[in-house]
């Protein structure tokens, strides 16, 4: 499933905003394990960083681990909101310039077949069904 | 994130097996248990997990209880992830804006502040 996006802006800014600047504009009430309990989210920015919320309570809940730290062209990390790392897909990032100062925005989200990367060294039956999850339900939506 | 149940319940390969048994249409308990290595409870179990997440529903054709794929529940999920990702860069797109919106101002009150020490100077000319 892919997204673009174009935003006024260089790609530094763009880049900066997506990432150091997340706390200002991340929809916080509606996207996130908390909903309107959660109170903050952040990246850390590195490979191994932690893209993450935390709650009233101060607690923290993991959305996901930066794979790819490659400012300000792409960022990429695992994507398992409120369920287990092993469950995660991935989501990169690309910025890139879209000319008359604008940048483009490509967020890809895929790696559903990781879904259970265990699926893998069973019988090949066992993937089928997510094939069809994948054709029927995220094809369309590419 | 209420999409995640759907995500969850198919992450378990077993269960991805049972739902695999319901691609070519409705099949009883005892029929998608056929040529599964794990029990006939243990399937029902799995059913009633894609059940609650809403992958599967529950059919009754005559004497039969069948399970059959949930097409609502499967575009819901797919819908969901869409929109997702959709208000998040509508969110991204706004704030940058904003920020450009900063930028040109810091830039204009800039120039008219030099624009305003140059006139005295132009005057005395």
């Amino acid at each position: 499933m892919q997204k673009t996006v174009r935003v006024k802006g260089g790609v530094e800014a763009a880049f900066r905003l997506f990432t150091d600047g997340i706390g200002k504009w991340w929809p916080l009430a509606t996207h996130s394990v908390c909903q309107n309990d959660a109170v903050a989210c952040a990246v850390e920015g590195r490979i191994g960083g932690r893209f993450f919320e935390r709650d009233r309570a101060g607690k923290e809940h993991v959305w996901g681990t930066v794979t790819a730290w490659e400012p300000p062209d792409r960022v990429a990390f695992t994507w398992h909101p409120g369920r287990a790392a092993d469950t995660a897909q991935g989501v990169e990032v690309r910025f890139s310039h879209a000319g008359a100062g604008m940048t483009l925005v490509e967020l890809t989200h895929s790696g559903w077949e990781r879904l259970g990367a265990k699926a893998s060294t069973t019988r090949e039956s066992y993937t089928k069904g997510w094939d069809f999850v994948l054709g029927e339900c995220f094809a369309r939506a590419a | 994130m209420t999409y995640a149940s759907a995500l969850i319940a198919l992450a378990d390969p077993t269960r991805r097996a049972v739902f695999d048994r319901l691609r070519r249409g409705p099949r009883s308990v005892a029929e998608i248990a056929a040529g599964l290595p794990v029990s006939r409870p243990a399937v029902s179990q799995h059913l009633r997990a894609l059940k609650q997440a809403r992958l599967v529903r529950f059919e009754r054709q005559g004497t039969q209880n069948l399970y059959a794929v949930n097409p609502a529940g499967l575009a819901a999920l797919r819908a969901y992830l869409d929109s997702f990702w959709d208000d998040v860069l509508a969110q991204f797109a706004l704030a940058a804006e904003e920020m450009e919106g900063e930028a040109d101002a810091k830039r204009k009150r800039r120039n008219t502040r030099s624009g305003a020490k140059d006139r005295p100077r132009q005057g005395r000319r």
